[in-house]
């Protein structure tokens, strides 16, 4: 089982990412469960057509600890298994507290054991890793290889630069190493070159250049993923190319985070180029 | 007699020794990692200033433990009602941290003021709530809306710095009710006692010198404390601060705001409780008063004195180490053990300031070792290098004393006999005496081995204790 968690700044796309990447990986007839981190529990509503199901953290507090993995596990697009973190409405109580409890419930369910004959976990997590919770699915024996969903504006690259500096500071003790990056295009100047060479720099590589499209928002308002909305357009076989590059990734690293002045000179020396 | 335990580097500078030279003390910091502090939190530090209000809810917004460890922790007596003894708590666990525990903390305090009603509740802040950032402010006003009465947050996280702070904590949350009470009834020889906290029912013992100097005591703060007294107290016109570390800052406060004076004073020791008395006296300028105050200090030491010097005889000589909260009741205890006959070897505080321990190094005599902020190995290895015959402090300090094979008298919470006044000055001798001079330590491995040859020795003085106790 191949255990991958999927960063990135706030709005950068990250779960419209994966769940369409594991679309396409079900698709290839891989057997794979995505695990939302995410308090607003919205991680997985475009596999399983809506926010239908319950979070494990609603669950275990309403229910106890009598919860059994198909009250917190659902069915989604092809077979997809679907759970979702949840966690506390914004302001109150500690959300990265959440993703540890539920992580830790997730395991004792055995939702990761063997007879789950998973081939993909994906962890799906919020924004930066602002505490210790929201660092729990890169610490030992979860997530093994981390993708970070990136584009070529300067909030963007500075929050992956800074989840590459958490990447780095667990693989000293840990198993976690990073996958690489995946561009979701803003369409900025000059922003595949850019990205490549940020990947570069940071020792890693740019897994796939997902083109701005205006059918990923299409599909969205109909509660899909692309690949279950139309198999046939030309973004479906983007994220089957990114599913592909994923499957096929053998490059896994200790990314180099680079230094704010080194981060401002890319932008300056990519961004200016056009 | 040396010891082979070292001072860590880092604690050097808050350590002196009387009569000999060096610059001021390092003190008033957060404690060395690795020194095993002997302070507690800051939320321990409110709680004990604040739980002896009798009539109050007091309710700790947390995970159990910080609940029951501080749990009647004072032994603070009530003349009336108890509900001070009880230790609420919201019992926060796994759901209520990733949840937020706001909304059982309003169900608790809705819940327990409808049963129990008090005329205020002070809800406390643990660390957990400080880290998940709980609105308890907000709570707070919510339920005081609701239910009528003031309900006050204490903001008392325990990671937030040192006891101290949880005193600032403390003082600030009850000032809140200050000024809220109607004063018209207050005459004009009246004072406020800050700082005293009942235990064993010391309140009551200075209280009645007051009385019988003719003087109000409008509130006490907090021993047998009552909300409605502390809404009233800005009408006294004096403050007496006993215990200087916790509630000097509430003085402070009264005196900017009500212009209320203080004086900061002990009641511990025949010295420093008659010194108190007078300089209320001298305070209100009347004549009269002075010789009210002095007739009671009179019939006092008259009772007391003749068996003081029964215990004096038995006593003198005998060394001693003081380890105490705060610097006011370590100074009392230095001249209250001089009372005794005996010396201070070792003094140390923990709520110190650099002030505090300039005035100890002047009145302790030459080589006292004198420590702020210490911890169980620097105090033993004192204990050991000095040889002394008891040591005053409190439960923190009590195995290290009786490990070391030493005697012990408890001048903290737990005490279960009054120390203040004129009266806790014979019950503290009788004590010290009953502890210093048991028999028993002759038997304890440190002593026994110097002392094998003299058997004769012990016995007489397991004798002379006899004699003493009929």
């Amino acid at each position: 089982m191949r255990k991958v968690a999927i960063y990135g700044k706030g709005g950068i796309g990250k779960s419209t990412t994966t769940q369409n990447t594991v679309a396409a990986l079900v698709e290839m007839g891989k057997r794979v469960m995505v695990v939302g981190c995410d308090p607003k529990a919205d991680s997985t509503r475009l596999l399983l057509g809506g926010l239908a199901q319950r979070s494990v953290l609603d669950t275990l507090r309403e229910e106890g600890e009598d919860v059994e993995l198909a009250d917190i596990r659902s069915k989604g697009f092809c077979s997809s298994l679907c759970v979702e973190s949840g966690g506390p409405e914004p302001g109150v109580g500690c959300a990265g507290r959440g993703i540890i409890t539920s992580i830790n419930m997730l395991e004792q369910l055995g939702a990761y054991d063997e007879d789950e004959k998973l081939d993909y976990v994906f962890y799906d997590v919020l924004g930066d890793v602002v505490c210790g919770g929201f660092a729990m699915p890169i610490r030992e024996g979860k997530a093994e290889e981390i993708y970070i969903v990136c584009s070529g504006e300067m909030m963007a690259m500075y929050a992956a630069n800074n989840i590459c500096k958490g990447i780095q500071k667990f693989a000293e003790t840990g198993v976690v190493r990073l996958g690489g990056l995946i561009c979701n295009s803003r369409q900025v100047d000059n922003e595949r070159e850019m990205m490549t060479k940020f990947a570069e720099r940071l020792g890693t590589q740019l897994v796939h250049f997902v083109p701005r499209e205006n059918d990923v928002q299409r599909a969205e308002i109909q509660r899909k993923t692309v690949i279950e909305w139309n198999p046939k357009c030309k973004q479906a076989d983007e994220y089957r190319a990114l599913a592909k590059a994923i499957d096929a990734n053998k490059m896994l690293v200790r990314p180099k985070p680079l230094s704010i002045q080194e981060l401002e000179d890319l932008l300056m020396q990519y961004g200016l180029l056009g | 007699m040396s010891s082979t335990i070292e001072v860590l580097p880092g604690r050097a500078a808050s350590i002196a020794v009387a009569g000999e030279a060096g610059g001021a003390m390092v003190c008033d910091k957060h404690s060395l990692a690795g020194s095993v502090t002997q302070r507690a939190c800051v939320f321990c530090g409110s709680r004990v200033v604040l739980y002896p209000i009798a009539d109050a809810l007091h309710v700790v917004h947390g995970p159990i433990g910080c609940a029951a460890y501080t749990w009647d922790i004072r032994g603070a007596q009530s003349s009336g009602p108890q509900l001070h003894r009880n230790s609420f708590s919201t019992d926060m666990q796994e759901m209520d941290v990733i949840y937020g525990g706001e909304k059982k903390l309003e169900r608790a305090l809705m819940e327990l003021i409808e049963k129990h009603q008090p005329k205020a509740a002070f809800v406390y802040s643990t660390c957990i709530v400080g880290v998940i950032g709980d609105d308890v402010t907000a709570v707070c006003k919510k339920v005081e809306a609701a239910k009528g009465i003031p309900v006050l947050s204490v903001a008392s996280e325990g990671f937030k710095g040192t006891k101290k702070d949880g005193y600032r904590a403390a003082c600030e949350a009850v000032y809140t009710l200050i000024g809220t009470g109607d004063t018209k009834s207050i005459g004009p020889l009246s004072i406020n006692l800050l700082g005293d906290f009942n235990i064993a029912g010391e309140t009551w013992i200075i209280r009645d010198y007051f009385k019988r100097m003719g003087i109000e005591v409008v509130a006490t703060i907090t021993g047998d404390g009552r909300v409605d007294d502390i809404r009233r107290c800005h009408g006294a016109k004096l403050n007496l601060v006993q215990c200087a570390g916790s509630m000097t800052h509430l003085a402070k406060k009264m005196k900017e705001d009500h212009n209320i004076p203080f004086l900061k004073v002990s009641f511990f020791g025949l010295e420093d409780m008659s010194a108190a008395l007078y300089d209320t006296a001298k305070f209100f300028g009347d004549e009269q008063l002075m010789d009210k105050a002095k007739e009671v200090v009179r019939d006092e030491i008259g009772k007391f004195y003749p068996q003081l010097r029964v215990y004096k005889e038995k006593l003198i000589g005998k060394k001693a180490a003081i380890y105490v909260g705060g610097a006011f009741k370590a100074f009392s205890l230095v001249r209250a053990l001089r009372t005794l006959g005996m010396t201070t070897s070792i003094v140390g505080t923990q709520t110190g300031d650099k002030d505090d321990y300039a005035q100890l190094r002047e009145m302790c005599d030459a080589g006292t070792v004198i420590v702020d902020d210490s911890n169980p190995l620097e105090l033993a290895k004192f204990c050991l290098e000095k040889d002394v015959d008891l040591f005053i402090g409190g439960v923190k300090e009590r195995p290290i004393a009786y490990k070391l094979g030493i005697g012990f008298c408890d001048h903290n919470h737990e005490r279960k006999e009054a120390l203040a006044g004129f009266v806790g000055m014979f019950n503290f001798a009788k004590e010290v005496y009953a502890s210093c001079c048991s028999p028993v330590w002759n038997y304890v491995p440190r002593r026994a081995r110097s002392q094998r040859p003299e058997v004769s020795g012990q016995k007489s003085d397991a004798e002379s204790q006899t004699e003493v106790a009929s």
